[in-house]
């Protein structure tokens, strides 16, 4: 069953509209929370008039830092806000809350806050970038090695805009009490971590508050951290007595629930004249919002990627005044293959050889920075299927040497690679009398097909139909499983659900042969394909269950968290691309498209495969598209979706998908690394190398745009 | 989005009756609710007009005849329209989405507004939203706006697609008001920003767009509507060109440009309409032609690129439109 | 007087705050007319009738949302900038985010609720699973309710044509590979 294609267990919910989403939580006198944001980006609020707010009809309270919800402050150092929201008056950056406007109707509450009018003592924002003003601190990550000597040199700068996830649920929270008990039904990758900000924030105790978030729509790294809908919803509702629905409004989430930051990159290279590299130093420089403390590791991805010598990568930090920067699928990654990947074409043209052979050339048998064995890497394999499957041979030397009618017409390639890793996870599974078992963890599903995991591996270890598998996710009350991040949850969750599973069938096999009632009472009993054996007789466990008179009987696995100092874990892929620019006005366009994916055991063909797809897109659209510009102001100019331009349809072309058949035993028995970001590694380097190809022209700032190709 | 009194005419006149200072007509909705929403437009009164009878598309006295309230998606779909002036049809299905052109109207799609984003956040300032209170636009993030046509208080671009085409093929709107009616050519029916970029065009208070007219052009057949975006869809223009032309035996005989995305109106290049009539219909004649469309164009920091995409726009248009490839 | 009127406004829409007013209640409401402030609106949710007494401010989604209790429908960005609010109007794919409810009297709404027969999947319903097209699932019924249409449309034939067509929804998930495919086996299933 473990790697066909399956129809996600969650399809039918999905295309009926009848999954439920935060912000489609019912609960009877429900009211609206709206925020109030600051209009300025740097100073301090010297004072806020609610009065006419507080008049305006169905108004039930407009808190501010002038008149506060108690929230208390953060502890654990997280990827979200530094500060929980209306505690200070220091205003970081525009767009931050400032209020919070709680009203029976959403358009009361609405129309209110923009009623509300705050005064400031304003100090000019900094958004420089790299910025020569700035409090820039520099450090040095890591250094291999110290000669940077070779025959060849190459250096250049790649620089990336600020970027936002833009997943198409905005950021919802509807919060309802209990007496000292909390209901929160919120976006999240991951219910505990709710529960836990909340649980510092609130002052409350982690057992009593309940997070829900079975179905969350699209997170990219946006809803792993809380931003302040959250505390706001959960504490306004406290105080009023009433449950709160908070929705942030498309333009609060650009400015508050973080993007990935801008970054520059500079690439020195050295290498043999025959293309070996001796030495490779990127110097990275990466925006910090001031309303957060994360910052992006963006030339890391230069420490594993290809066999050198000598490795030297240095990380400066520049804070500005905007709101946090968080992680982003591939947070790091797909900022740093960008550069490298881009820097590996570059040489290659200098050197005069071919970009597959060039990567072939500086292949990294061992982990380049740490000189440990890979726990499984056929990334050559990638690159020689993927060659051969796109037609890469047939790929003319020269730029500039294909057209078709007006468009030029170029190829590119590149490396996609994304650490792996194995945290430990708790699963419960529980079988029904109606000969069903589900399946719980607080895991989350963005859209990654995690529910289909979780009914498939039970299923698998079940001997069941997926069908008769009911995964259950996004629950606080759920045992402890990995949220959805870092490509972790599959390879983390899997084998706990495989655990688990397995040890219900003990716990199956103890009821058979001990409960009075049953026909296996004290006989030698066996359990296979859903079903429990002695002898002649065979009963499921339904049956069994339902014989017994007993309601279900459950297991909680643990898989626990992998400890292996030997070894290296990655994922890996190669990205072929065709792009068309045409010869007068200058558009690239993506025409052509083929991933090969080295990412371990693959659970679920289809899903892993609209994932890979799914990452491709977002990469396009970071290549292409995707630009979140600020002005003097430090607002986010174009902080919506008509003018933060993410691709449609019409931008996408077929995509191709192969994933290599290679489990990798040392990360777990189920094999499965992470594929979630995996796809977006990569492709917007694959894509510049395509334009360069296609018309000469070398573009080293992304977004791709036509104006860089005229 | 601030309270307001609703009110659906089913009569011009009962329309025109309810309209008064600080109303607002309400056709597609989708300009009007959505700068509502964000405060930009905080009309008192809403005179819903979808009942009014200022409909159909038909062929009357040498000009196509467009009621105002016609949905973008029915103009473009219409026989009478695709054969008469395919470029109208062009124009419209490049523009927004299936969904938006079902919904708004020609009318309604002559009166939207620029997608600025300073004209469209209320916590910026903006002389159109605004007056007399700045434009961030001028210094600020501008790779959108225009070079043409524009002021020292305001660089904005007019977003319409269909209006370029409308402007290229010499278009009237009819406009009704109480005193009856009265045409006035499309291209002027815009203003130039000048130092009034609040006042759009000559509509008075009280005043409906009624119908448009385009006058019948048999060689305008031949014609494109080219419009050049980062995305390939759902956004609006860098650059458009409408181009119609008549090319006999090779040579230019008579030839109709406008452009959009680069100016302030919808934007008749009338010089490059000149210099292109006579000429042979080859890339060389076009790109030379081309040249004086920028003539006068102020770039700004960001949007310099403009004047290379118009001309090579107009270029690509013009081989488009006479088959010149 | 805008002051005045939003004050009185907002007494009166603290009646339509909460769910649909019920049958035998709107009758007797909408026997008088509604209040200076409000709207009432009679029209059609997926066949039924349903009668509103609103604020006009609420627009066709707010309405199914909050109102009618129909959240399939979503609010991705709520400015005609996304397509995830799609539904259809007499028939036609609309964003029910920049309709204002005022203006549907008479008219006739279908949402995601309303196209499968029953528990029989509509063929584009049944397409979006056969092919995946979707993951994250919030775009997915304004691309199903788009999609509907987009196969009813005859002129759009080639790929390139439905991806045009479809360009108005947008879906960060990235799902849109499969979301053509899905349409291409509806729309071969519809010939």
């Amino acid at each position: 069953m473990i790697g066909r294609p399956v129809d996600r267990v969650d399809g039918r919910i999905k295309v009926t509209g009848a999954a439920p989403y935060a912000a489609d939580t019912k609960i009877p006198g429900v009211t609206c929370g709206y925020l109030v944001t600051s209009t300025i980006g740097r100073g301090r609020l010297t004072g806020m008039d609610t009065a006419a707010a507080l008049a305006s009809p169905g108004v039930l309270a407009v808190y501010t830092p002038f008149n506060p919800l108690k929230l208390f402050a953060y502890v654990q150092e997280q990827n979200d806000e530094r500060f929980p929201p209306l505690q200070d008056t220091e205003i970081r950056f525009f767009g931050q809350a400032i209020g919070f406007v709680v009203a029976e109707t959403w358009e009361q509450a609405r129309d209110a806050a923009g009623l509300v009018t705050a005064t400031y003592d304003q100090q000019p924002p900094v958004t420089e970038f790299p910025g020569r003003t700035l409090q820039a601190f520099e450090e040095v990550e890591e250094v291999v090695g110290t000669q940077t000597v070779g025959d060849i040199t190459f250096t250049a700068s790649y620089t990336t805009p600020f970027q936002h996830h833009c997943a198409m649920e905005p950021h919802a929270t509807v919060a309802t009490w209990n007496g000292d008990h909390l209901t929160v039904y919120t976006v999240s990758q991951g219910a505990l971590l709710v529960q836990r900000r909340l649980s510092e924030t609130l002052g409350v105790d982690a057992a009593k508050i309940h997070v829900l978030s079975p179905h969350v729509g699209g997170g990219f790294g946006g809803k792993w951290g809380n931003w302040a809908q959250v505390p706001l919803a959960c504490a306004a509702s406290r105080a009023l007595g009433r449950p709160v629905k908070a929705v942030l409004t498309r333009e609060q989430v650009f400015a508050m629930a973080g993007h990935r930051p801008r970054t520059k990159q500079t690439l020195a290279m050295t290498c043999t004249e025959d293309g070996k590299l001796t030495s490779i130093v990127n110097d990275g420089v990466t925006s910090r919002g001031l309303g957060g403390n994360w910052s992006e590791s963006v030339a890391n991805w230069t420490l594993t990627t290809y066999a050198s010598p000598n490795l030297r990568v240095t990380k400066t930090v520049v804070p500005l005044n905007l709101g946090a920067a968080t992680v982003m699928r591939a947070p790091g990654e797909a900022n740093g293959s960008f550069a490298l990947e881009s820097a590996m074409d570059e040489l290659a043209a200098q050197l005069g050889v071919d970009p597959v052979e060039l990567r072939l050339r500086n292949y990294a048998t061992l982990v380049p920075n740490t000189g440990k064995p890979w726990s499984g890497k056929h990334l050559d394999e990638c690159y020689r299927l993927g060659a051969e499957e796109f037609g890469w041979s047939k790929r003319p030397k020269q730029v500039r040497a294909t057209a078709d009618g007006d468009w030029l017409v170029g190829t590119g390639m590149a490396t996609a690679t994304y650490g792996a890793s194995r945290g430990q996870a708790s699963i419960k599974v529980r079988l029904h009398p109606d000969g069903t078992a589900s399946v719980s963890g607080t895991a989350a599903d963005l859209g990654t097909g995690q529910y289909t995991v979780f009914a498939i591996l039970a299923a698998d270890e079940l001997g069941i139909p997926v069908t008769r598998v009911r995964p259950d996710l996004g629950d606080s009350t759920s045992p402890a499983a990995a949220n959805a991040g870092g490509s972790n949850s599959t390879c983390t969750n899997g084998p706990a659900v495989q655990v688990a599973a397995k040890a219900v069938q003990t716990e199956l096999i103890t009821l058979a042969t001990t409960n009075p009632r049953s026909p296996f009472y004290g006989k030698e009993v066996s359990y296979r394909d859903g079903s429990v054996s002695s002898g002649g007789l065979t009963m499921s466990f339904g049956t069994l269950l339902t014989t017994c008179d007993v309601g279900g009987v459950e297991a909680v696995g643990t898989s626990p968290r992998l400890v292996d100092p030997e070894h290296g874990f990655r994922s890996f892929g190669a990205h072929f691309c065709e792009v068309r620019v045409h010869r007068l006005t200058g558009e690239p366009r993506v025409t052509r498209w083929l991933s090969v994916c080295d990412a371990g055991t693959i659970v679920n063909a289809k899903a892993a495969r609209s994932q890979i797809q799914g990452a491709v897109v977002m990469g396009i659209g970071q290549a292409l598209l995707e630009a979140t510009e600020v002005d003097v102001s430090a607002r986010f100019t174009n902080a919506n979706l008509a003018s933060y331009l993410v691709p449609v349809h019409a931008d996408i072309p077929r995509i191709d998908v192969r994933f290599l058949d290679h489990s990798d035993p040392v990360i777990s028995g189920l094999g499965a690394k992470g594929i979630g970001e995996l796809g977006i590694v990569g492709v917007a380097g694959a894509i510049a190398n395509a334009v360069h190809h296609a018309t000469g022209v070398r573009v080293r700032d992304l977004p791709i745009t036509l104006d860089k190709l005229l | 989005m601030h309270a307001f009194d609703y009110a659906a005419a089913s009569t011009v006149r009962g329309a025109l009756d309810l309209a008064g200072p600080g109303s607002a007509f309400l056709a597609g909705g989708t300009t009007l609710v959505d700068l509502m929403k964000l405060d930009v437009l905080t009309p008192d009164r809403v005179i819903d007009v979808n009942a009014l009878p200022l409909k159909g598309i038909r062929l009357h006295d040498g000009a196509l005849r467009i009621g105002a309230l016609e949905r973008m998606s029915d103009v473009a779909a219409h026989p009478v329209v695709r054969s008469v002036h395919p470029v109208i049809s062009k124009a419209l299905l490049l523009s927004a989405s299936g969904q938006v052109r079902n919904m708004a109207s020609i009318g309604g799609n002559l009166m939207q507004r620029t997608r600025c984003d300073y004209f469209r956040d209320v916590t910026s300032a903006c002389n159109k939203r605004r007056p007399g209170s700045g434009c961030p636009a001028l210094t600020g993030v501008n790779r959108n706006h225009a070079v043409l046509g524009t002021s020292d208080s305001c660089v904005a671009t007019h977003a319409s697609d269909v209006a370029v085409a409308f402007v290229a093929l010499d278009a009237q709107v009819v406009l009704r008001s109480k005193d009856g009616d009265r045409v006035a050519p499309l291209e002027e029916f815009y203003r130039l920003p000048g130092s009034t970029p609040d006042r759009e065009n000559v509509l008075g208070p009280g005043e409906l767009i009624a119908e448009v007219v385009v006058p019948v052009l048999p060689w305008a057949r031949h014609s494109t509507y080219l419009k050049i975006r980062d995305r390939q869809s759902y956004e609006f223009a860098l650059t458009s060109v409408a181009a119609a032309v008549d090319v006999k035996r090779g040579v230019v005989q008579d030839v109709r440009l406008a452009a959009g995305g680069v100016a302030a109106k919808p934007w008749r290049l009338r010089a490059v309409e000149e210099a292109l009539k006579g000429g042979v219909a080859i890339e060389r004649t076009f790109a030379e032609a081309a040249e004086s469309a920028v003539d006068g164009a102020r770039p700004l920091a960001h949007n310099a690129f403009k004047t290379a995409l118009l001309k090579r726009t107009i270029v690509r248009a013009l081989l488009d439109a006479a088959g010149a490839r | 007087m805008t002051t005045s009127r939003r004050q009185f406004f907002g007494q009166a829409a603290a009646v339509s705050a909460g769910v649909a007013l019920s049958a035998p209640a709107v009758e007797a409401l909408a026997a008088e007319p509604a209040p200076a402030g409000l709207v009432d609106v009679v029209f059609e949710v997926n066949g039924e009738r349903q009668k509103l007494r609103l604020d006009p401010r609420v627009t066709l989604l707010d309405a199914l949302r909050e109102q009618l209790g129909l959240v399939g429908t979503k609010k991705g960005c709520d400015r005609g900038q996304c397509g995830a609010c799609t539904v259809h109007v007499d028939d036609r794919r609309v964003l029910s985010c920049l309709t204002l409810t005022a203006t549907l009297q008479g008219k006739e709404v279908t949402t995601i609720e309303g196209i499968a027969d029953g528990d029989d999947l509509h063929p584009v319903q049944r397409a979006f699973i056969d092919h995946d097209g979707f993951q994250c699932g919030f775009c997915t019924s304004g691309q199903i309710m788009s999609a509907v249409k987009v196969v009813e449309e005859r002129e759009v034939r080639t790929d390139d044509q439905i991806r045009e067509a479809m360009s108005g929804n947008i879906c960060r998930c990235g799902a849109y590979p499969n979301i053509l495919e899905a349409i291409k086996q509806a729309k071969a299933g519809d010939r």
